[in-house]
Formats: structure tokens, C-alpha cells, sequence
């Protein structure tokens, strides 16, 4: 083994990726340059070492959530598909050339509190990707049989997606967990939406009115560029994009009362539970978010107690994990587990209720919650390898609060994460009367407790 | 009888360490990746899917001294990963480790590679999900999935390239403990191994690594080789009946003698992404299908395989055979149920798309065979190409699996030369490999369905039927001439259907 340890051991005493600057302990090892034009659009600029690669990105921070209107649910993501239809100046199909010229990978997608533009390609063609997208997002133009036809495409995605089990159980689980709030449906909307999107063209005249504004918008470049250019091109190309004044009143969800449950019955899967608790919106100045990452981190991880004791050592369960979706408003805790057998459901729930009373009641042991925060570190900085990476991850940040430096904000919450924090949040979250289960099975009902 | 060979054996030669180096001096993270030159395709006869369970009971499994618990409590601070991928003929392993960790989590992994612990609970555990893989997920979690395998089973049946490398329902029954270390000693051995590195590593952790890793076993292994399939005789269609499908999804394919070893593959590769390049809005296909007419979500063309289209953007590594085919993929199209459903002008429709999708891909092919690609055509795509093929590369792992396959290929660089190979084609390269590569009368065709829809869609296509587009009112209106006057054309363009089956899908992959 001597060899081995040579670089390693320079390395342990060294420096870390983590701790270069005492005091600065930013996540992103790199400066995030952020410029905000006289609209209101911002734009961040982080220079990476990606020799002729840039990553262009740009984040509208309008998803399913914005759908507060009875009967266009779905409507966003739909309207992203439009976004490729043309504008007078670029058609469709002269879209498409440049962008082939540009040779980049291209594409778009939405969620629930956003739709996100993407192209990353030679970074010479900067200014290219600047251009036919600052002509897009400000002249978008396509007619009403362009509107029609795209529509199929979207039930053609639906039709895809729905194929799945898993698909159709999300969608009642929704369903079912809110009453209120937007969140009630699913990114793709309902079906009955989806069937009737033909109808609402001069609605998505409005859409696109509100929405695709600079106050609601972001520009991400990463990789091999200069702030000051991007900045300019950002000047000259987004510089005259209107402000618009459209502000959505998103209902708010009434406090949960009681544990709700959902059912589908099918044996062409092994069996399925899910448990999803209410949990709280995305924020990096309260402990919330990142106690709940931690936390469930430790709960439902590949090592932990409850994957050891149901996957490894009984084989109840074929897989666990869960984690808390990051979202604008409270969104949903999700737990969930794919069984062996449909008659091990109850086990299988009672075990998991009992690891989360047990956080409650005893905390979590000291030297997994280090582990956890190493955990963490380590796999942001595993994962960051590229400039696409990157732009996605700042991405997140930038639709949750519209700032970057989320980012590092959160992951240096993450390290002050105390056991208290933690056992705080366990409380204040995992409730039963705020719980929604979600099962599937061969039998005709869930029959969950 | 398709396969021509399947009694030839290719023999690996004895002991001599392949090494695919990839020094990045400003990366913080060290990847290894092990390639072992056999896959699916060495699977005993009657254990189809045995590569695939050792290769899984290295990863899910323990060490010597380590159980799969401990390994996951130690690794678990540096957020170090592994996997393994089993294809066609070859599989490996990746290892991903920061460089501070480096120390602690290297007698891991090599204790995994050389001295993997094979407990019976591990296999208990990593069986029984890949039966269920076999017997279930497959048929239920994506049909876009399910047609793909399904097509390989029929492109290749009775060959050893036709199992999915999860097996059979009957054969991952078949697999024990035992056949499992048996399968390790014979085939997992340092005489079939290339091993791969990038990242910020010392000369002396090379050396070391490869130290180790001569630590596996010394055997000889004798892998099959690769089939040779013939040319399918006229177009054949195998439906498979799903009970509640939403949609027909569609997958095809015909053998292709040609593969990234060689120089036609360039010309190929720059028709393929005219016609149907992957998640492209570019393509003749995705245009025409889903862009002209919304009939699906989108429609690609293949020169080789592509692992997990539905999920992947770009090409992955680690997926490189000999045994090539070219497919086109139609995304599901509507069924006759959910348009009468839908819409009420539909209501007499006895058949969904999946018909005249068909007709219109293959034709788009047909018109490619005949008229070739114009000058300009050729010219965007080749521009486009040379600088899209780098971002196949862009993070370092798949940097150096691209480096690995070029081995595989008897190359050493591929993307980079490519890139030249690209530089110097000609428009008339790319046609001339059109014609000598492409047909539409001969394929496999396979089709995921719902119930409803198996029949009529046989019905149609064994007797070759009028197949007219029925456009819901909504698109229809406002369709220009031209499109219709193509779709007219489309409806009874003549395929060369010889045989239609229609096959339940709990009788796939027995």
C-alpha cells in the first residue's frame, strides 16, 4: 500500500475543496456574477473552465403553481412547448437552422414553480444563443393552428408519461393532498385540461403577456465566457424587454386535519407506498429546509438504520427513500417504498412512522449528523463536473428565490444544522393529521391504517 | 434460424493489462472505470442474465471483510459512489471518488472487484429484484421501454444477443449462488479487463491499481461471439397486447453491417441525424410526425444502440457491439379508444395512428434512399454534428468511457476522429452510404398496444389497408394542402408486411 497514499496523504493536510478561504465556505468553489438590467432581468455570469463550452440558461419563474384559473391547468408547460413554434423574424423552421448551426443541445422544461430554457454549445456562439432567444422571449408569434396542433404533442407526452403506474398515482396523490393551492395538479395538468387545451389560444395570448417578462426571468451563463460580455450582449439584446405587471394570487392551502389516503389498484407492479407529509416552503434563512434535508437524509438514505433493517437484512422492502421536495410554497415530504409483498404494507408504514417517533423522542445520533453535512459537500462537488451541472444547480436556487447565492446559502446552513434543529423539525412536520398515503396494489383498496 | 454463428468462441489472449489513461491535473475527483470484455452475451443458455446478477452482486454486495451495510456506513461521508452497467458484450464498473477520500475508499473498492464476499443474503435480495425487473417492470413502467426490448428479442431471436442482459422469467429462475462465483472466476478475470482512470492520480496509484487488480482471477475466459444476423425477409410485426395501454408504441429495426470501427459510419451518422436525430426537433421524422401533425411526443432514427433514449439527451458510454441495427422510434401514438373518447368527430375510428405513423417514417426513409440528401442539407448537418458530437464528452467520466469504446472499436480516440472523418466527407459520401445501407423492405416491427387496438391494427397491417390520418377537428381546420395531399399519398404508401403476430404481454421475454 505505500504507493497509495502518497497524494492522498498531501491532500488530507492540505487543502480541501471546502475549506480554501478560512471564512468563506461557499459550495460553489467559483464567483457568481450577478447584473441586474434597468428591467429588472437579472443576469449571473460564472466563468468555469470548460474550453469552448458554454451553458446558456434561462429560468422563468412560472410553473404549475401560476395555473390559479379553473380550467388551463397545465397551461405552462404547454406554453413552453409553444415557445418553439417561431417568431416573425425566426420561424420555426429558421429556428431550428440557426440552432443546428449552433450546434448545441437545446431544450426546455417545466415544473412546478418553473420552465427553464436550455442550450449549451460552442461558446463562440454566444451571441447567437443571445440573439434568437432575447428575439423568442420578446416576439414570440404563432398562429391558432400552430397552437392546435402543438396541443397534440402535449396529450402525445401525457399519453407517454402515463403508461406508468407511478405516473398515475403521483397525479391522485396531488389530488388528494391539496385542496386548495395550486399544487393540486400535476405539471401536466389534468387530463380533461389537456384534452381542451385547442380551445385556449387567446388565453395563451395572455399567458405569455404575463409571464415570459424579465421580472420573471433569469439568464445563466457558465462555462467559458466574461462577465462583461455576457453582460453586454444581456444589455443588448434583453435591454429593451418591457416590464410587465402581472402579480398571480396563489390560493392558500388550508391546514390538513386528517390523514388522507389513495389507492390504485394494479398487479402488473410490486406493490407501492408512499407517505407524503405537508412540509414548508424553500427557504434559506430558516433552519426548516435544511434540518429536513438532513434529517431525511439520515431516516432514508442507502445507510440508513430503516434501508438497512427493511432492504437489506428482512427484504420487506425492495427500495426506500425520501426527501423533501424543494418549492415555493409548501409542497409535500415524500416517502417511498416498493414492497416485496402487498400484505407487508402496514409493516412496512409502522416501521418508518416508528424510525420518525424515534427522532422525535431520542434526536439522531452526533456523528451521523457530521456525517450527513460531509455527505452533502461531498456529493454537490461530486456532481458538479460540467458547465451544464452548474447552470442547473444555480438554476434551482434561482426559481426558489430568485437569487444564486441560495445556493451557498443553504449549504452553509446545512453545517450549522444542530441535533435540536433537527428533532425540531421532526415534530413540526411529521404529523399524522398532515399525512396523505399513497398505495398501489393487486387489492381493490389500500387498506393502509 | 437467423444467426449465422453461433458456435464461433473468441478467446481472450492471456494476461497483458489494457490501461485507457485520462490525466486531468485540474480535477478534484478520481473515476475508475473496469471494463470487462463479455456481457449478456456469456450467459450460459437456460441463465440468461447471469452476467448481469454477478455484476450486481459485486456492486449490491459486500467484501471480504466488509458486509453491503458497512461498505454503504463507510462511504457514506465521502458521498463516493459506484455502479455497475451490463450490455451486449461488455460490462463494467465505475468507481467515483473525491481525491480527499481517495485513501479510505480505494481498499474498498478493490475489495469489492477482487474479493467480493457473495453472501446468500445479497443474492436473496439481488434475485428477487431482478425478477421482478424481468417479470414486471419491464412490461409496466414504460412501454417506449418495453417495445425497444421487445425488438431486440425479435431481431435477434435465437441468438445470444437476444435476451435482455436481466434474462428471462424462466432463466433468472434458473440462476443460483453458485453459478454466480463460477461465472465470476471464468469471465470476470484480469484477461479480459481494460481498466480506465481519469482524474488528478499519481504514476505511483496507477501502479498500484494495476498491481491489485492483476489479483483477478487468471482464467482464460471463452465468450461467444457476437451474432451475425440475417436481413429480415419482408417486413415483420409482432404486436404485443397490453391490457389499459394509453397508447401503441412503436420501435423498428434491420441489421447494419457497419459500425463506429468503420469509415462509413461517419457518412451514416450524418444521414441518421437528418432523418431522426435523438430528442432533436432537427430530424425529417420528428418534423414530419410530430411537429407537422402532433401525432406523439416525437420520432428518432438509430445507426446504433442508445441506452435509455427515454431518459438520456446524449449518447451514454459503455454501450459499444458489433452486432449493429438501424431503428426508428415512434413515441406512443393515439389509440382508436381514447380518440373516440376524445373527440366526437372520431367517433367511428376503429384504428388509431399507429398505422399511418408507420407509413410515414418509412417513407421519409424511403424518400432519403431515393433522393438523397441536398447539398445545403448535408452541410447544416455535418456543422451541427461536429459540434454537438463534443458535448457527448463533456464531463470527465464520460470522457473517458468514450475512450474506452474506442478501444472496443479498435480506435483510439473517436470523438476526435470523427470529428476529422466528418471534415472530409462529401454530400455524395452520405448518399452513396444512404443507398448501400438503407432499405425499407425488410425489418422487424414491434408494436406495445392496448387490447382494444391489437386486432384492427394487424387487421390493417397484414392486408396492407388504407391507413387515413383522422385529425381531430381542432388541427385538422387549419392543415395546409400540401399536408393533406402527403397525407393522402401516405395512407396507402405500400409496406412490405409479410407476417403480423399478435403476442400477449405476459408471453414476452419467456
Amino acid at each position: 500500500m505505500k504507493y497509495l497514499y502518497i497524494i492522498p496523504f498531501l491532500l488530507f493536510f492540505g487543502i480541501t475543496v471546502f475549506g480554501q478561504d478560512k471564512g468563506d465556505d461557499k459550495i460553489l468553489p467559483y464567483p457568481i456574477y450577478q447584473h441586474k438590467l434597468d428591467n429588472s432581468l437579472n443576469v449571473v455570469t460564472i466563468p468555469y473552465d470548460s474550453p469552448g463550452l458554454a451553458a446558456f440558461y434561462i429560468v422563468v419563474r412560472v410553473g404549475s403553481r401560476n395555473e390559479v384559473e379553473e380550467g388551463v391547468t397545465g397551461f405552462a408547460h404547454f406554453f413552453e412547448h409553444m415557445m418553439f413554434r417561431g417568431t416573425d423574424k425566426y420561424p420555426r423552421d429558421k429556428y431550428n437552422d440557426i440552432l443546428k448551426a449552433v450546434g448545441a443541445g437545446a431544450n426546455a422544461n417545466t415544473s412546478l414553480d418553473r420552465t427553464i430554457y436550455h442550450m449549451t454549445g460552442n461558446a463562440e456562439k454566444l451571441e447567437t444563443m443571445f440573439e434568437i432567444e432575447a428575439d423568442r422571449f420578446m416576439n414570440l408569434h404563432y398562429t391558432e393552428h400552430d397552437f392546435k396542433t402543438e396541443a397534440g404533442a402535449v396529450k402525445g407526452e401525457y399519453t407517454k408519461n402515463y403508461a406508468s403506474p407511478y405516473e398515475q398515482i403521483s397525479e391522485e396523490l396531488v389530488n388528494t393532498a391539496f385542496d386548495k393551492h395550486t399544487y393540486k395538479h400535476t405539471t401536466m395538468g389534468f387530463f380533461k385540461d389537456i384534452v381542451d387545451m385547442p380551445n385556449q389560444f387567446e388565453y395563451s395570448k395572455k399567458f405569455f403577456e404575463r409571464f415570459y417578462r424579465p421580472e420573471y426571468s433569469t439568464i445563466i451563463v457558465v462555462g467559458d465566457v466574461k462577465p462583461d460580455n455576457v453582460n453586454k450582449l444581456a444589455e443588448t439584446y434583453f435591454g429593451k424587454w418591457g416590464k410587465g405587471n402581472y402579480d398571480p394570487q396563489i390560493p392558500v392551502e388550508p391546514e390538513q386535519k386528517e390523514t388522507r389516503y389513495t389507492h390504485l389498484q394494479n398487479s402488473s407492479i410490486p406493490p407501492y407506498l408512499s407517505l407524503n407529509y405537508k412540509g414548508p416552503a424553500f427557504s434559506d434563512k430558516t433552519i426548516d429546509m435544511p434540518a429536513l434535508d438532513i434529517l431525511s437524509t439520515i431516516l432514508f438514505s442507502q445507510n440508513s438504520e430503516l434501508f438497512k433493517k427493511l432492504v437489506i437484512d428482512e427484504q420487506k422492502a425492495r427500495y426506500i427513500g425520501g426527501g423533501a421536495e424543494d418549492s415555493r410554497d409548501p409542497y409535500l415530504i415524500s416517502i417511498e417504498t416498493s414492497l416485496y409483498k402487498p400484505e407487508d404494507m402496514q409493516y412496512v408504514k409502522d416501521e418508518i412512522v416508528k424510525a420518525i417517533e424515534n427522532v422525535k423522542n431520542n434526536g439522531v445520533d452526533k456523528k451521523i449528523l457530521e456525517d450527513t453535512k460531509s455527505y452533502l459537500k461531498y456529493s454537490y462537488a461530486m456532481r458538479t463536473v460540467d458547465p451544464d451541472v452548474i447552470a442547473n444547480s444555480v438554476a434551482h436556487y434561482v426559481y426558489l428565490t430568485g437569487d444564486p447565492e441560495s445556493l451557498n446559502r443553504l449549504y452553509s446552513m446545512y453545517g450549522k444544522i444542530t441535533v435540536d434543529d433537527i428533532i425540531k423539525v421532526a415534530k413540526k412536520y411529521f404529523i399524522p393529521e398532515h399525512l396523505t398515503v399513497a398505495t398501489i396494489s393487486p387489492a381493490a383498496e389500500g387498506g393502509i391504517k | 434460424m437467423k444467426s449465422l454463428i453461433l458456435s464461433l468462441l473468441i478467446m481472450a489472449t492471456a494476461f497483458a493489462q489494457d490501461i485507457v489513461e485520462l490525466k486531468l491535473p485540474k480535477s478534484n475527483q478520481i473515476i475508475i472505470r473496469l471494463v470487462f470484455k463479455n456481457g449478456s452475451i456469456s450467459d450460459p443458455v437456460g441463465k440468461e442474465g447471469l452476467t448481469y446478477t454477478t455484476a450486481e452482486m459485486i456492486t449490491e454486495g459486500g467484501t471480504g471483510s466488509l458486509s453491503y451495510a458497512d461498505i454503504q456506513d463507510k462511504i457514506y461521508p465521502m458521498a463516493a459512489s459506484y455502479y455497475s452497467a451490463v450490455d451486449k458484450e461488455i460490462s463494467y464498473f465505475q468507481f467515483a471518488v473525491h481525491q480527499d477520500w481517495l485513501d479510505k475508499f480505494y481498499p474498498i473498492m478493490i475489495g469489492l472487484i477482487t474479493n467480493p464476499s457473495f453472501s446468500d443474503a445479497d443474492f436473496q435480495r439481488v434475485i428477487a429484484n431482478q425478477q421482478n425487473y424481468v417479470d414486471q417492470v419491464i412490461r409496466a413502467s414504460s412501454d417506449e421501454e418495453y417495445s425497444k426490448k421487445a425488438l431486440e428479442d425479435f431481431l435477434f431471436r435465437d441468438t445470444r444477443y437476444q435476451h435482455m442482459t436481466a434474462g428471462k422469467s424462466e432463466s433468472v429462475k434458473n440462476i443460483t449462488l453458485e453459478d454466480v462465483k463460477k461465472h465470476y472466476h471464468d469471465l470476470f478475470t484480469k484477461n479480459n479487463l481494460t481498466i480506465g482512470i481519469a482524474g488528478n492520480y499519481s504514476p505511483e496509484f496507477l501502479e498500484k491499481l494495476k498491481n491489485d487488480l492483476s489479483k483477478l482471477s487468471d482464467n482464460i475466459p471463452v465468450v461467444p461471439a457476437p451474432p451475425v444476423i440475417e436481413m429480415p425477409s419482408g417486413i415483420n410485426v409482432e404486436i404485443i397486447a397490453k391490457d389499459g395501454a394509453f397508447g401503441s408504441a412503436i420501435f423498428t429495426g434491420f441489421p447494419l453491417s457497419v459500425t463506429r470501427a468503420d469509415d462509413d459510419f461517419a457518412a451514416l451518422m450524418v444521414a441518421n441525424s437528418y432523418l431522426g436525430e435523438h430528442r432533436k426537433s432537427y430530424g425529417r421524422l420528428y418534423q414530419q410526425i410530430r411537429e407537422t401533425r402532433s401525432m406523439n411526443y416525437g420520432d428518432y432514427s438509430y445507426i446504433e444502440w442508445y441506452n435509455n433514449g427515454g431518459g438520456n439527451m446524449l449518447p451514454p458510454s459503455g454501450v459499444p457491439r458489433h452486432s449493429n441495427y438501424f431503428a426508428v422510434w415512434i413515441r406512443p401514438v393515439q389509440i382508436a379508444k381514447q380518440l373516440k373518447q376524445q373527440y366526437e368527430e372520431l367517433k367511428d375510428v376503429n384504428i388509431g395512428h399507429a398505422h399511418f405513423a408507420l407509413r410515414m417514417a418509412l417513407r421519409e426513409v424511403d424518400k432519403l434512399v431515393k433522393d438523397g440528401m441536398t447539398e445545403e442539407d448535408f452541410e447544416a448537418t455535418r456543422t451541427f454534428l461536429r459540434s454537438y458530437i463534443k458535448l457527448y464528452i463533456k464531463n470527465p467520466a464520460e470522457q473517458l468511457g468514450y475512450l474506452l469504446d474506442s478501444k472496443f472499436y479498435g480506435r483510439k480516440d473517436y470523438i476526435s476522429e470523427l470529428d476529422k472523418q466528418l471534415a472530409s466527407l462529401t454530400a455524395d459520401d452520405v448518399n452513396k452510404a444512404i443507398r448501400k445501407y438503407w432499405q425499407t423492405d425488410n425489418m422487424d416491427i414491434t408494436i406495445i398496444t392496448d387490447v382494444s387496438e391489437a386486432e384492427p391494427l394487424a387487421k390493417s397491417l397484414k392486408e396492407n389497408l388504407d391507413s387515413p390520418m383522422s385529425y381531430s377537428n381542432f388541427v385538422k381546420a387549419g392543415l395546409p394542402e400540401d399536408v393533406l395531399k402527403e397525407d393522402k399519398e401516405t395512407e396507402s404508401f405500400k409496406l412490405n408486411v409479410k407476417t403480423v403476430k399478435i403476442i400477449k404481454s405476459a408471453d414476452t421475454f419467456k
